[in-house]
């Protein structure tokens, strides 16, 4: 009898257990259908955190454009944030817990520093968070994907616009934005092995100026007066080049001094258009927000990426192609 | 019997259980079942994903469609304005060149330039012309007789700093004066680039415009495609003709403008629309074949309780009957009702059987009994012959104690032999026959032997079947002292054993062979000796079970000891079968 009963029991253990198994598939099942209907809706998106450099530049601007486009593409919802000056990497450090803390699933990063901002990446990957490097680089090996120029190759890429022009001497003078920041030490290190090799070449000085247009300017004229033996002027990014072109402009030198800029502001362009600059390098940062969302895409749902490098093209324009039908896309990005 | 019981279960696991087949036929269903309805939805799915796709693509670009081609008539409006404007008074043109840029902020400037393409005027939202126009990528030289000429997008490249992407419209006409000019209207394009931009075809799906020639006029990802990220194959779309293509995983939807050479492409994927519901589609179907089979476990064990398990028991049940029918008690198997029907006709079966078989038995016994009785009331005729024969000497020679002695002895023998027609005597009455008859013989063989009883006292108010120790004693004394120079010796003995009582006879005589002492207990004697010994080990059988009966110990010229074996029986406790 007691076993009859022990069996009993088993019977309405097993029983009950087979009704769960039936309860959860079957909610299971309705969660999996229903999932068809609200896949649009706004609270399944996944949140992604784009954390920049600055957010008022044209090329942050272009950045976040890409991103957007990304975003409604991939149906994710994102933010866009950066400090006020491109030297605050405290305030993008607290971004990045703040990001954390808002639940975001990917970080779309631009670091102001190599090594300062490297802690509170590493803690955001330690929290769950994955990231992705676009523009300049971080000191943290658990970057999922880095989407940038090829800052070396665009170094070498304005050395080579350097060496284009046909002055019989070439006395150059750097003008670069913050030691701490990875690309602008790239850029600078490519240009100075793609410059140094030829015989013509004197790089007469170098300065590090804050990422703005007014001391560009400043950093500019001083050394223009300190050497007025310089005839080309190398600059690597859109606030320096605005600033270099505005010295340039104010001094009259349009003439005797060459300029090699980043990016592609309108000011840069009509500058370019103008004469007081002579070639600019243009990045592609509508690719690296659009790649970068995308690559947010891909971690969210665990594809594979197909690289966890990525180098999005540089152009060299000059006032001589940039009309031209192909350049035009590059240079004008749409509104 | 252990064995046995094994390979009978063993032969019974071989052979499948009717649950599992329950359950492994269920589950089989199920998975063929659902295997086709997944390859059948799949197909149903991708044939309806792709008309689905194709309704939807043409949907959007037909919109586009639309609204570029309603874009482009509002501008031409715009445009017939200006011309008409042309011939007005300088002050009223400027007028009205004010309060269209005010209420169409789309319309960037319009210029005006004479035959050799110089720039007569131009008009726009308080934008500043630059010093030197290093390109003007607004002017076309317009042949006469054209009509109206849509560019491609390009940038406004005639104000400082200002570099919107813009279309220019421009047509022939003559101004106030009569002079042949040529206007150009440059309007914003990101109006139509946002739009397109917008445009989604599914998850991932775009629309772009692109010329006759396949050149890209506008892309939503054209930063892309122009860096090389991003490819767009073009070449394989100039010479389709406006509709719907699906090529392998994506499907294009061309439709070119009236009175243009723009041809809007919607690209459609269908794959991945495809690929995840399908998986998703499959997550379920996985899911339901596990909660299928877990039903069909649950069936199959279900069936097992109801069915398969009270079956194997009656198989149990009457494997055991098969083997021990007689001692069988069989349990009722519950069930289902055909189990129920079968175990209570086992059931009925088991009992009538036994019943039979018990009859069969009976009668059997019976038949024995009365057999045996008959042989029993069979006294040795010569011995009687012998016996009288003996006495008859004894008055002749006036032994006449003797001859009393041999009668009374006689008396005893026969009144003991009929006991009433008992079967079962107590052993005292037993022993008396024994040594009346022993003492008869003596007489007779003149004191060839001599005989000794040693008997347990407490033994002999116990029964025992009656004719059993004479019919030993007198092969003792024919087959084992008969042929004897020496003189002969029996002892009779009664014992306690464990459980029951032991009769035993020894002598000294010849002795027999094994073979001999079983053809005694096996075989029939004959009619040389009355009652035989064989009779005797059948009755004690019969009446007391197997376990009892005759044992004979003998050696070869030493002699021979039968023991007598029966239960200890007291009067009134043994019921006569």
């Amino acid at each position: 009898m007691t076993s009859n009963k022990r069996k009993r029991n088993l019977m309405v253990i097993a029983v009950g257990l087979t009704v769960i198994c039936y309860l959860l598939g079957i909610r299971y099942i309705i969660s999996n259908v229903s999932a068809y209907g609200s896949e649009g809706g706004e609270n399944t998106k996944h949140y992604v955190a784009v954390i920049a450099k600055s957010t008022e530049s044209n090329f942050w601007q272009t950045v976040f454009a890409g991103a957007n486009a990304a975003s409604t593409e991939y149906n994710l919802s994102i933010t866009v944030d950066g400090p006020d000056n491109e030297e605050d990497y405290e305030t993008q450090n607290r971004m990045i817990e703040q990001a954390v803390k808002d639940g975001a699933e990917v970080i779309i990063f631009s670091a102001v520093d190599y090594n300062a901002n490297a802690d509170a990446i590493n803690e955001a990957v330690k929290q769950g968070v994955d990231v992705v490097v676009i523009d300049s680089d971080v000191n943290s090996d658990k970057v999922s994907s880095r989407i940038s120029t090829d800052n070396y190759q665009a170094g070498r890429m304005a050395g080579e616009a350097a060496l284009n022009f046909e002055d019989e001497v070439l006395n150059i003078g750097i003008v670069n934005f913050d030691k701490n920041a990875a690309n602008g030490q790239q850029r600078e290190e490519g240009f100075r092995d793609m410059v140094s090799a030829d015989s013509r070449v004197n790089i007469v000085d170098a300065i590090n100026v804050i990422s703005t247009i007014e001391d560009s300017k400043e950093g500019t004229l001083q050394m223009l007066k300190e050497h007025p033996e310089i005839n080309v002027l190398a600059t690597f990014n859109e606030w320096t080049s605005l600033g270099v072109g505005e010295a340039i402009k104010e001094s009259g030198y349009a003439d005797k001094v060459s300029v090699i800029a980043f990016d592609n502001n309108v000011a840069s362009v009509g500058l370019l258009e103008t004469g007081e600059v002579d070639a600019l390098i243009v990045q592609n940062p509508y690719a690296m927000g659009y790649l970068g969302v995308e690559a947010a895409y891909y971690l969210i749902y665990d594809l594979p990426l197909a690289e966890t490098k990525v180098d999005t093209a540089t152009t060299l324009v000059t006032k001589e192609n940039m009309f031209e039908d192909e350049f035009q896309r590059v240079l004008f990005s749409f509104d | 019997m252990h064995t046995e019981e094994n390979m009978n279960k063993s032969r019974i696991r071989k052979s499948i259980s009717l649950s599992a087949l329950m359950t492994g036929v269920v589950a089989c269903i199920v998975i063929v079942a659902l295997v086709t309805v997944l390859v059948v939805f799949i197909k149903l799915y991708e044939n309806s994903m792709e008309q689905n796709s194709i309704t939807s693509s043409e949907q959007a670009v037909v919109q586009v469609m639309n609204t570029v081609e309603s874009y482009t008539k509002d501008m031409e409006e715009i445009m017939q304005m200006i011309l008409a404007n042309m011939e007005q008074e300088s002050t009223v043109r400027d007028e009205f060149f004010h309060n269209l840029m005010q209420i169409r902020s789309d319309v960037v400037s319009v210029t005006t330039y004479d035959e050799a393409g110089e720039m007569l005027n131009y008009w726009s939202d308080e934008l500043e012309l630059k010093e030197t126009v290093y390109q003007n990528l607004s002017y076309r030289e317009i042949e006469e007789g054209e009509g109206m000429v849509i560019s491609k997008p390009h940038v406004e490249s005639l104000f400082a700093d200002y570099y919107p992407w813009v279309v220019t419209i421009s047509q022939r006409t003559q101004n106030a004066q009569g002079e042949e000019i040529m206007v150009c209207m440059d309007i914003r394009f990101s109006n139509i680039a946002n739009y397109v931009d917008d445009v989604g075809i599914g998850q991932h799906g775009y629309c772009f415009i692109m010329d006759t020639e396949g050149n890209i006029i506008y892309h939503p990802q054209q930063q892309l495609i122009y860096s090389g990220l991003r490819e767009e194959k073009t070449e394989m779309l100039v010479d389709l003709k406006d509709g719907a293509y699906p090529k392998s995983s994506v499907i294009y939807t061309l439709h070119t403008l009236e009175n243009s050479n723009w041809r809007i492409v919607g690209v459609c994927y269908v794959d991945e629309m495809i690929t995840s519901k399908v998986e998703n589609m499959i997550r379920i179907c996985m899911t339901l074949l596990g909660l299928a089979l877990i039903t069909a476990l649950l069936a199959g064990l279900l069936f097992s309780r109801i069915f398969g398990k009270p079956a194997n028991q009656l198989a149990e049940a009457m494997g055991e009957f098969e083997k021990d029918a007689e001692n069988f008690q069989f349990e009722l198997v519950k069930g289902t009702s055909e189990v129920t029907a079968l175990s209570n006709s086992f059931s009925q079966m088991v009992v009538q059987v036994q019943q039979l078989m018990e009859r069969v038995r009976q009668e059997e016994v019976t038949l024995r009994k009365t057999e045996l009785k008959a042989l029993q009331a069979q006294i040795n005729p010569h011995f009687l012959y012998n016996t009288l024969d003996s006495i008859a000497w004894m008055c002749e020679e006036e032994r006449n104690e003797e001859a009393v002695e041999m009668v009374n002895a006689l008396a005893r023998l026969f009144r003991i032999s009929i006991s009433k027609g008992q079967e079962l005597i107590p052993l005292a009455k037993e022993l008396q026959h024994a040594e009346s008859y022993l003492k008869i013989q003596n007489f007779r063989y003149k004191n060839q032997f001599t005989y000794h009883f040693d008997v347990d006292p407490d033994c002999l108010h116990y029964l025992c079947n009656k004719i059993t120790i004479q019919p030993i004693i007198e092969n003792a004394i024919y087959h084992g002292l008969d042929r004897m120079i020496d003189e002969g010796r029996i002892e009779i003995g009664i014992h306690q054993m464990e459980d029951g009582i032991c009769m035993s006879v020894e002598d000294n005589g010849v002795g027999m062979s094994e073979e001999q002492c079983r053809e005694i207990l096996y075989q029939d004697a004959g009619d040389r000796i009355g009652i035989g010994i064989k009779n005797v080990h059948e009755r004690i059988k019969i009446y007391f079970g197997d376990k009892y009966g005759l044992f004979i110990y003998s050696e070869l010229d030493v002699g021979t000891r039968v023991e007598i074996r029966i239960p200890k029986v007291e009067e009134g406790s043994y019921d006569i079968k």
